[in-house]
């Protein structure tokens, strides 16, 4: 505590406050707002009903409408506290005429009494409706989406770092005619973005019969000029004397790419990996385009498909909208060091 | 104008004590060079006098003003630094007018200060260009002459000479000593190399884990070192410094050779440390010291012998000439007592 | 940290190695019969194959495409119509009406695109400086303030638009602070100025953090001595800002305002999520317009979509140049220091 307060209050001179201090403190105080205050705000809403999704103004945490089981009565009754002029005290509802609710006390079921609804509140308590969570995986395709998002991400990273690797290597490590070419090539078409070929991307793949295939969604999205690069420059900075050290110990091309040159790429990698893994989890428009059935949806396009209804049930888009967030948010955690031990770690510049 | 005086200097980061109370007077003029080991404070001590650190505690005076609160800008100093720290998108010009433009200084001024500066250093046809195109040594010279331009009460200079090569120090070493002559003020030079300190210095300050453990001109610390410290830090090669028991006016070593110590000073008995500089060695039939040759590093005007004394002692000794020794050998050497140094079991000298 | 690093690794090396360890024997053995040569092809061939017929081709034939017409998927089987598709796109019989082009949708989509690219671009370059300034000031917990302005960054495009959504919605938390406050509340995203304005606003809390990491890591190779000379030299803090930080910076800087008018002309996703382009055509850019007009619409006219993405391209292909530019500018530069 008294670090938080000595950090709180620590100032750049030492001497006085001036104003830079108090933008400083200002800029970052509403930074944590702003920047983690939405995210969490969809999490804390994730947990509520459908009728308290609904009320205006918002509370901050999620209530359930406390019930009690009176005897009597089938179901259970939900509680209200009640101040009248007979004073305050906790009733079961038993039905509502009107303005007139008739209650019950749960501890003297025989007695109704009669209570004005403008005296009686919902007697509530924090609590997170799971099944917000659950029923889209048990009653929608929500299941189906993730498994298709997880394969998409999943073999798309394989397939990312293995071709790129490869290809990295061999413009790395060879002398051959057009190498210079090749790499142009790429570094040409780093920035071309998805939407200036999404027609004619189309028709290629739609002519290979991949529309509607998560194959279709993988595939254009592997050869990522980016991961051939940032590789490739990796590998530029290991001696080829390691090589030629191999080649001297009998060892074939190939065992020199995955025994040699991979473990040394490892950081690089790694990187490659954590960013594949983010871009395919994320991607949305060329999925969107792909896929047009159900069944192969990402939960990217499942998430907007469901937003898009025309009668919105936020309660399970809220939820969803968090399990989509949860693999990048574990990834955030993990990545800022990751990064860092990751170079500090191999120990080559 | 150019006194500064130190008063029980502190300076803590976090639990660790960089600087544990320097007491210092750095006169008028003077050329005082703060030299020690890395990590022994000395930066930490300019950067303070500088302004731009602040010290835990204590005080620090330019000419009879406190100017401890003051920031650095106030304090009417001038830094070289070691990376010389040109603005890298500026020109030479540029460079050494931004500090002059600060102060709002009419600009024919500043231009006949730029070329008194450029001419005193030669630089007068590198004012156009930006450091990137500068060599190391003429970075040297503008980072120097930004200094100059601003006529400050003192000038800083923290290890200005380690970014250049072997051949360039030398050098301009020679030449910050004549524009500190030509200049006449007040300088305080930071290095790690006991050579550069001993060539420039008016005065030299040895510093040891944040404390100053000797301040004398150059030729008084090799000749009347204060302590073991700085016996072993001055002088190259380092002194022979021999543990052993006093008495009887020689010092008994654990090998057995007895080595006399000067006369005229009376040294207690018990433990002390008997220091003899290599150059005061010479050979000498039936020597007190007496050791196996290890190696000898021929230089041609003269020859470093190191060896092996027994019990774990070992020897340095500078002999002039080529001497004709083989290693293995077993040589004999003596030397003149009153140039012997004698150090406490505390490590403070006795003689 | 060492366990799931190492978790993480081996997860994503093992099938690959095994892979690895399968195909050793037979390429031993092709090695022999082709040479070096024929192993360069090896590695070459996947990752060259997937982006001839993913990348490069499509480029290519997008020029193709767009001089074409039809509901026909496949080149060959498309009508040649020449420039036709550009001049639909292009032709307006009164240039200072909108409502008068041919294509009044792909105009009102330039338009906005072109005010957002403005807006969106200015206020995001100076929030990020302003951030990474703060960040530079040797903070305590750097990791931790630089954690919650990156934040966002990672989170997919709609789950930012979705989130905002229900921040903004009519009865979303923003209103009812506002009627908490006593205001009234606001149709966020069913009027067209606000927007247009969210569209913006989301848009830079999703990327301000990318661009100020950029900025910061510019800000920390700038060395301290610079600073502690100017200090010595009794500079104000204005103008070692001006004079010392914003030049050394300016490289940095260059490059990231070509990369956030990349994105921006692109701007799609997350604005798509948030208002589907609405209301009406408030905040329909033109990567959505393409996205329509190719796919979505009834009436789908894939070569228009085709002709209006080159346009876009071309923009693309400058800002592109100019950012290799500026990148061989600042190495020329580099090499020089």
């Amino acid at each position: 505590m008294s670090r938080a307060l000595a950090f709180l209050t620590r100032r750049k001179g030492g001497d006085a406050w001036d104003w830079t201090d108090v933008f400083t403190f200002l800029w970052l105080g509403s930074a944590v707002f702003i920047m983690f205050g939405p995210a969490l705000w969809l999490v804390l809403s994730s947990f509520k009903s459908p009728a308290q999704l609904a009320e205006f103004p918002p509370t901050l945490l999620p209530y359930e409408a406390q019930t009690v089981v009176v005897e009597g009565f089938d179901r259970p009754l939900p509680l209200f506290s009640v101040t009248d002029e007979a004073g305050t005290r906790t009733l079961a509802e038993v039905r509502r005429v009107g303005t007139v609710a008739q209650m019950v006390d749960p501890e003297n079921p025989g007695e109704v009494q009669r209570v004005n609804i403008a005296n009686r509140t919902p007697v509530r308590e924090v609590g997170f409706s799971w099944g917000n969570y659950l029923d889209p995986f048990l009653r929608f395709d929500f299941l189906n989406y993730t498994k298709n998002s997880i394969f998409v991400t999943g073999v798309a990273t394989l397939i990312t770092l293995l071709t790129n690797s490869m290809a990295a290597f061999a413009l790395s490590k060879y002398e051959f005619r057009g190498r210079g070419f090749v790499v142009v090539l790429i570094i040409a078409t780093l920035m071309i973005p998805l939407s200036v070929i999404l027609v004619p991307l189309y028709s290629i793949v739609s002519g290979v019969g991949l529309i509607n295939s998560l194959w279709g969604v993988i595939l254009p999205t592997v050869a990522t000029p980016t991961g051939v690069f940032l590789l490739r420059q990796y590998m530029l900075t290991i001696p080829d004397e390691l090589l030629e050290a191999a080649r001297m110990d009998h060892a074939s091309e190939w065992q020199i790419y995955w025994r040699i040159v991979l473990p040394l790429t490892a950081p690089a990698l790694a990187v490659l990996a954590i960013f594949s893994v983010v871009w395919r989890w994320n991607d949305f428009l060329w999925p969107l385009i792909v896929l047009s059935r159900q069944e192969v949806y990402t939960l990217q396009v499942g998430l907007n498909a469901y937003a898009g209804e025309l009668n919105v049930q936020w309660h399970y888009l809220l939820a969803m909208t968090v399990i989509t967030m949860i693999p990048v948010v574990l990834v955030f955690i993990f990545l800022q060091r990751f990064i860092t031990a990751g170079i500090a770690g191999t120990g080559l510049k | 104008m150019g006194r500064i005086q130190l008063h029980d200097i502190r300076k803590s980061f976090g639990a660790v004590d960089v600087l544990k109370g320097i007491d210092l007077t750095i006169n008028e003029g003077e050329l005082v060079v703060f030299v020690g080991p890395s990590g022994c404070g000395k930066s930490t001590l300019l950067r303070m006098i500088a302004g731009l650190d602040k010290p835990s505690s204590g005080r620090i005076e330019i000419d009879g003003v406190d100017v401890t609160p003051r920031s650095a800008a106030d304090r009417g100093l001038a830094m070289v630094f070691q990376s010389y720290a040109l603005y890298p998108h500026m020109t030479v010009r540029a460079n050494m007018a931004f500090g002059l433009q600060n102060t709002n200084m009419p600009k024919p001024e500043i231009d006949a200060r730029i070329s008194e500066a450029a001419r005193m250093l030669e630089i007068e046809p590198l004012l156009d260009r930006r450091p990137g195109q500068l060599s190391g040594g003429q970075r040297q010279r503008v980072a120097i002459g930004r200094a100059i331009v601003r006529r400050p009460t003192a000038f800083l200079l923290d290890e200005p000479l380690s970014n250049l090569d072997a051949e360039l120090r030398v050098s301009m070493r020679a030449e910050l000593s004549a524009l500190h002559d030509r200049l006449g003020a007040t300088m305080i030079h930071v290095t790690h190399d006991q050579v550069e300190a001993m060539t420039m210095a008016d005065r030299i300050v040895v510093l040891r884990a944040g404390k100053v453990e000797q301040v004398d001109t150059p030729l008084n610390l090799f000749n009347r070192p204060a302590n073991l410290f700085v016996a072993g830090f001055i002088g190259a090669p380092g002194m022979n410094l021999w543990a052993g028991q006093a008495k009887d006016g020689a010092v008994q070593l654990d090998s057995g050779a007895r080595l006399p110590l000067p006369s005229g000073v009376t040294v207690p008995e018990g433990s002390v440390t008997l220091g003899i500089r290599p150059q005061h060695l010479r050979p000498m039939a039936g020597g007190p010291v007496r050791a196996e040759v290890r190696l000898i590093e021929a230089l041609g005007p003269e020859s470093v012998v190191h060896g092996d004394m027994g019990a774990g002692g070992t020897l340095l000794a500078v002999l002039a000439g080529q001497p004709d020794l083989a290693r293995g050998t077993v040589i004999e050497l003596g030397y003149d007592p009153q140039m012997a140094h004698v150090f406490g079991a505390d490590g403070q000298r006795l003689a | 940290m060492t366990g799931v690093k190492g978790m993480l690794g081996a997860v994503v090396t093992a099938p690959l190695v095994a892979l690895a360890r399968v195909l050793e024997v037979p390429l031993r053995l092709w090695q022999r019969l082709t040479g070096q040569g024929g192993m360069v092809a090896f590695f070459l061939l996947p990752n060259m194959a997937i982006f001839t017929l993913f990348v490069l081709l499509p480029l290519v034939i997008n020029i193709a495409y767009s001089m074409t017409t039809g509901a026909a998927l496949f080149l060959p089987e498309r009508t040649y119509v020449g420039a036709a598709q550009y001049e639909r796109l292009l032709r307006c019989t009164d240039y200072t009406n909108l409502m008068t082009c041919q294509e009044d949708q792909f105009w009102i989509a330039l338009r906005n695109t072109g005010t957002f690219v403005v807006l969106q671009v200015t206020l995001l370059i100076v929030a990020a400086t302003i951030t990474a300034l703060i960040l530079n000031r040797a903070l305590r917990a750097l990791s931790f303030w630089r954690a919650v302005f990156f934040f966002p960054v990672l989170l997919s495009p709609v789950v930012v638009g979705l989130i905002w959504r229900w921040i903004l919605d009519r009865n979303g938390v923003l209103n009812a602070a506002l009627v908490g406050m006593g205001m009234d509340p606001v149709n966020w995203l069913l009027e067209r100025n606000y927007a247009f304005s969210a569209a913006i606003g989301v848009t830079i809390w999703a990327h301000l953090g990318f661009f100020a990491l950029i900025l910061l890591a510019g800000l920390q190779a700038i060395p301290r001595d610079l600073y502690e000379a100017a200090e010595m030299d009794g500079t104000k803090p204005a103008r070692v800002f001006w004079r010392i930080t914003l030049p050394l910076l300016m490289p940095n800087m260059l490059v990231v305002i070509v990369l956030a008018l990349i994105r921006a002309v692109q701007v799609f996703d997350e604005a798509y999520v948030l208002t589907g382009g609405g209301p009406g055509t408030a905040t329909l850019f033109l990567t959505q317009y393409i996205y329509e007009v190719g796919f979505a619409s009834l009436l789908k006219n894939p070569g228009l979509a085709a002709a209006a993405s080159i346009l876009m391209g071309g923009v693309l292909i400058v800002l592109t140049l100019l950012q290799l530019a500026l990148g061989k500018r600042n190495e020329r530069k580099g090499r020089l220091k």
